[in-house]
């Protein structure tokens, strides 16, 4: 592996101290952004995407630094309606046209929003299509960790998707630790099993939580989740498991 | 030369001084910045995600589309900041935390599914179980070779090895050409 090589792929891994920077630079690599950009397509591969706080986007915008972004008052050919001059029936007739316009718009967002809100179909719904198609119920197996959870998980192999139920797990501090869902598969190392992606649970009431797997499963035979700090681990150190459901 | 800004990407539109184009890129991209800073920070990744939006605010006019897509792209700039973090405190170590405000619902989607994303999952699985480990331990949570190595057990040099060749088949796959030899 030539030496440019390895700098570049240390970069995207881990970063470079500023005398390998300077070893880079010296050897005309330092624009290359391939290994970053390939670290970085990992990193979306294997990511759950969890929301922003509340407030930090608006403390995003506040601590942006001054730039020289203004809001357009006029574009390039065009200018506001003077309107403020004229007479107000004049105003009225001018305006009207503008006010039909919004009132339609207004009425094809709220149909819009309201047919989209009837043709997404609920977890629960999508949970029991895909069990009418034929995907694996298995009931969880509740460990000392959890003694009183019960539910099930539903996993369809075609689709490559599949939902958890739980009843009675407790809710986690998101800041503190979060749920993290792991698939075996037949086909795979043992020792790494599929991350099935993380989850908060905010109920003890049933809870359906849509299965996130990172990677292909072809025969999924058991599957756990842990308790793992925030963002989830790459490998659990399966120190708290608190539900198994195996295949029979 | 800098490409002219793509208006109809977000980054293309920061870029030409659009001003409602930086609420749209927190709007697409802030859970996946948040998300990456977690993984990185834990409890101090309200701070590196304000330093990786300023960073990407003045990378913005960098994007090119034909490159990659701009959810790699900006995760990228993420990563480039949370390893320079890491890399100081490393240096100087903290310990002070912050409390978290509750999560909203409105600012949870991902950003649209890149092709790069699906194409590195795919070459991930292809790699052996002991190199996608170290990888993975590499970029997902920004260790270095030698936490690595004492997660593992590997030697130092096996780390190296795994990830640097790890990561050199999943750009070939992203990019479509042979990996570059020894």
């Amino acid at each position: 592996m030539s030496r440019d090589v390895e700098l570049l792929a240390d970069r995207a891994l881990v970063g470079l101290d500023d005398d390998e920077a300077n070893e880079l630079r010296a050897l005309g690599r330092d624009d290359d952004e391939s290994y970053d950009l390939a670290a970085a397509a990992i990193d979306l591969a294997t990511l759950s995407i969890q929301p922003m706080p509340a407030g930090l986007a608006e403390r995003v915008i506040a601590a942006r630094a001054p730039v020289s972004m203004k809001i357009p008052t006029t574009l390039a050919g065009w200018s506001m309606p003077q309107i403020a001059k004229q007479a107000p029936e004049k105003r009225r007739r001018r305006m009207a046209p503008w006010l039909a316009a919004a009132a339609t718009a207004a009425i094809v967002i709220v149909g819009l929003s309201w047919w989209l809100l009837r043709a997404t179909p609920s977890l629960s719904d999508d949970r029991a299509d895909l069990l009418a198609g034929g995907a694996t119920r298995i009931d969880w197996k509740a460990t000392p960790e959890a003694s009183t959870t019960t539910g099930d998980v539903v996993w369809s192999a075609s689709a490559q998707r599949g939902y958890m139920r739980f009843v009675g797990l407790t809710p986690n501090d998101p800041a503190k630790t979060q749920y993290q869902l792991w698939i075996f598969d037949k086909t795979r190392d043992q020792a790494f099993p599929v991350d099935g992606g993380v989850f908060d649970v905010t109920s003890t009431g049933e809870v359906i939580v849509p299965i996130a797997a990172k990677l292909h499963v072809d025969d999924a035979t058991l599957f756990a989740v842990t308790v793992e700090r925030p963002g989830g681990v790459v490998v659990s150190k399966r120190e708290h498991v608190v539900v198994m459901a195996a295949r029979s | 030369m800098l490409p002219q800004p793509d208006l109809s990407t977000v980054l293309g539109r920061v870029a030409s001084g659009d001003p409602v184009a930086v609420r749209d890129c927190l709007a697409r991209y802030g859970g996946l910045v948040w998300s990456i800073a977690r993984r990185f920070e834990g409890d101090d990744a309200e701070d590196a995600v304000q330093e990786i939006f300023l960073d990407l605010w003045k990378s913005a006019a960098r994007y090119d589309a034909r490159v990659a897509s701009e959810a790699t792209f900006v995760a990228m700039i993420a990563r480039r900041r949370l390893i320079d973090r890491r890399r100081s405190r490393r240096r100087r170590p903290s310990t002070e935390t912050i409390e978290h405000e509750a999560p909203i619902a409105t600012t949870a989607h991902g950003p649209d599914t890149c092709a790069e994303a699906s194409q590195a999952a795919r070459a991930l699985d292809r790699l052996r179980p002991e190199q996608r480990n170290v990888l993975l331990l590499a970029t997902c949570h920004g260790m270095s070779h030698g936490e690595i190595a004492a997660e593992t057990g590997m030697p130092l040099g096996t780390v190296k090895a795994h990830a640097r060749r790890g990561l050199i088949s999943i750009r070939a796959a992203l990019l479509g050409v042979q990996e570059e030899g020894p």
